[in-house]
């Protein structure tokens, strides 16, 4: 079909063009960023956290009735621990402050001098023994683990610098881009040095923020036991198969030792529940847009039906004079799909112009990432197949007026 | 050029059937230019619009050019249309959203003709009609009489061999529906073929032959009274 004929005849119907124009605009913007940030979160939803998912669990672990001095709480985590081990169907167990996905956790600067006054980069502080690795299931691939004689304690209001510390690979290439930080020192808000002495694959932050994105895989571990008059936590390690049984048995075996404690059921868990708490609002969030993109999307080809059964309606006359003068039905069906693509192209050029300037201030002001020109060019392929979508059916009923229309009378 | 024989076509509604046209015979000579009269509801537009493929018929035959054009399908009848058949309306129909020279163009486009030769036969046309000044303008700024020249323009733009009106001056006030006849006379003395219908005696008879249809049947008024005399004649025998 020509298109200057169709483009003429549209400069006639100007109120009802350039509202579909901007309806399309303003749904094509919406909906290739909610897609996009939908999308960001999804797959930070899939993301691994490097430890052992399937097997772990945490045990809350908070100490209750008469308080107990430091060494008492400390005697006791170790009996817990070796309690914990002991069960038949856990493979390892350690003590920490905090674990992956927590929410939130204990974070601190880091630094390559000891009077550095703009830390190099963060990273969260996990606190453990020379279980905790294998505990978590993360994987060692540089260095070695803490030796038992390396753990220290660390009390209410106790300030303590271990000499060693473990860190994630994402950190050791933050602080050392060039060679290997292995044996290399970390200054984490102090002027006595941590030194180096393993690296581990991959271990995400208790954070799941947006703000925090960037850091997501920046930890490290200092090797202290937390014996706080609160209570820490126990990662627990299934043998394979076991989850269900050992997350029976731990909290029987941790009570039977001793009574005066709380086991709190609305944090730790498996792993599986720690992941879905985490993401709860991330997932809600995510179906918001989704529901919102769909319900706009809906509202756009309603609008470009309507308008169109209108115009059709409007144009009765003149459609069985073109057939008249010799007009095709598919002439006239190509007529309305061409008018239709028309301005769908109208509402997709301005609507890439408004995504991308809602795309920039969302990273300016919110801190968003930069939209793939992908989701844009996937935008604009939907609205234009949304738009001859929504317009086939008018544009047939279009092409069904019969020529002798032209002669009645109106 | 155009022939019906024993031609019918019925209008069903749920109530009714109405017999717009029965046992309809016309033959329309190439070259030749037929007036069409007769009362409201008689029938004249209905036989325009079969005689324009615009609509089909319940019964009978109708050769358009030696066609038989009850066998043709959708497509064929838009390019008969289109190639063969030149129309105008009554109410001018002109296509409101269209300037006087995009409304001409409509049926070259639909020809599939290429912009130089549309552009040569648009203004052409337009001059012939004495519209050429006024291509920019649309339909709503003309008067009736211009409006309906715009008409002739964009049906003879595509030059056909047959011309139909359905009472073309109908709309116009007597100078401006003298221009009109003036017009078609001469369209007609360059060759077209044209079939009208008016209400106006004065136009009628200016036509070469008059066709007079009364309740869907054509009756010819100048074979009438000799019709009665023949019958008479039987009956004194
Ligand atoms: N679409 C239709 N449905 C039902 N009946 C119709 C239809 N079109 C025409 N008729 C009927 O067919 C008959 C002939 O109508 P037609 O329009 O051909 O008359 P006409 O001679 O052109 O009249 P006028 O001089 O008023 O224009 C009329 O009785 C009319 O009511
Ligand atoms: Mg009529």
């Amino acid at each position: 079909m020509q298109i200057k004929p169709v483009l003429t005849a549209l400069r006639r119907h100007k109120a009802g063009t350039v509202l579909v124009v901007l309806q399309i605009a303003l749904t094509l913007a919406i909906v290739c960023n909610a897609m996009f940030i939908l999308h960001a979160r999804l797959s930070h939803l899939s993301e691994p956290t490097g430890v052992d998912e399937a097997n772990l669990f945490v045990i809350a672990n908070q100490w209750a009735g008469e308080q107990k001095s430091k060494q008492e709480i400390d005697a006791q985590v170790r009996a817990d621990l070796i309690a914990l081990q002991q069960l038949p169907g856990v493979l390892d167990a350690a003590p920490s402050n905090s674990y992956p996905l927590r929410g939130s956790g204990w974070d601190n600067f880091v630094g390559l001098k000891p009077d550095q006054l703009q830390p190099t980069s963060d990273a969260a502080v996990y606190l453990g023994d020379e279980h905790l690795l294998r505990a978590l299931g993360v994987k060692l691939v540089a260095g070695r683990n803490f030796r038992a004689d390396e753990i220290g304690t660390l009390g209410l209001r106790e300030e303590v610098h271990p000499a060693q510390v473990i860190v994630t690979r994402a950190l050791a290439e933050r602080l050392y881009p060039h060679g290997s930080a292995l044996g290399k020192p970390l200054y984490s808000m102090s002027a006595t040095p941590s030194t180096i002495i393993g690296i581990v694959d991959r271990l995400q932050t208790q954070s799941v923020d947006d703000w925090q994105r960037a850091y997501a895989y920046q930890s490290m571990i200092w090797p202290l036991r937390l014996d706080w008059p609160s209570g820490l936590y126990y990662i627990v390690r299934a043998r394979p198969g076991q989850l269900a049984a050992a997350m029976r048995e731990a909290p029987k075996a941790l009570l039977a030792l001793d009574s005066q404690r709380i086991i709190d059921p609305s944090d730790g868990g498996s792993f599986a529940q720690i992941r879905q708490r985490a993401y709860d609002s991330d997932r809600g969030t995510a179906i918001l847009m989704g529901i919102i993109s769909a319900v706009l999307l809906v509202i756009t080809a309603a609008g470009i039906v309507g308008l169109t059964s209108f115009w059709v309606g409007q144009r009765r006359k003149q459609i069985g004079v073109r057939r008249a003068l010799g007009a095709r039905q598919r002439d006239i069906l190509s007529y309305f799909l061409t008018e239709n693509l028309l301005i769908s192209l109208g509402g997709v050029l301005l609507g890439v112009v408004l995504a991308v300037s809602m795309n920039v201030w969302l990273v300016v002001r919110m801190g968003a990432q930069p939209m793939s020109p992908l989701y844009l060019a996937a935008g604009v392929l939907l609205l234009l197949l949304l738009g001859q979508g929504a317009v086939l059916a008018p544009a047939m009923k279009a092409s069904r007026v019969p020529p002798v229309e032209a002669t009645r009378s109106v | 050029m155009l022939k019906m024989t024993h031609l019918s076509k019925v209008y069903r509604t749920e109530v009714v059937e109405t017999y717009a046209l029965r046992d309809f015979n016309i033959d329309v000579k190439e070259g030749e230019f037929v007036a069409v009269t007769g009362p409201s509801g008689s029938g004249k537009t209905t036989f325009l619009t079969i005689a324009g493929l615009l609509e089909t018929f319940t019964g009978g035959h109708y050769h358009l050019d030696g066609i038989e054009v009850s066998q043709l399908n959708d497509n064929a009848r838009s390019k008969i249309r289109n190639e063969k058949i030149g129309f105008i309306f009554q109410a001018f129909n002109l296509i409101p959203d269209l300037n006087v020279y995009d409304n001409v163009e409509v049926p070259l486009r639909y020809r599939g003709m290429k912009g130089a030769e549309r552009k040569q036969r648009i203004m052409d046309a337009l001059e012939r009609v004495g519209l050429a000044s006024r291509a920019k303008h649309y339909p709503a700024e003309l008067s009736g009489g211009q409006q309906q020249r715009v008409a002739i323009a964009r049906a003879l733009a595509g030059s056909p061999r047959l011309l139909l009106a359905d009472e073309p001056t109908g709309n116009l006030d007597t100078q401006m529906a003298r221009g009109v006849m003036e017009l078609l006379e001469e369209i007609h003395r360059e060759g077209a073929t044209i079939v009208m219908v008016t209400h106006d005696p004065e136009l009628a008879s200016r036509a070469q032959r008059n066709v007079h249809i009364i309740d869907g049947q054509v009756v010819d008024l100048s074979e009438e009274p000799r019709f009665h005399a023949h019958n008479a004649r039987v009956a004194d025998a």
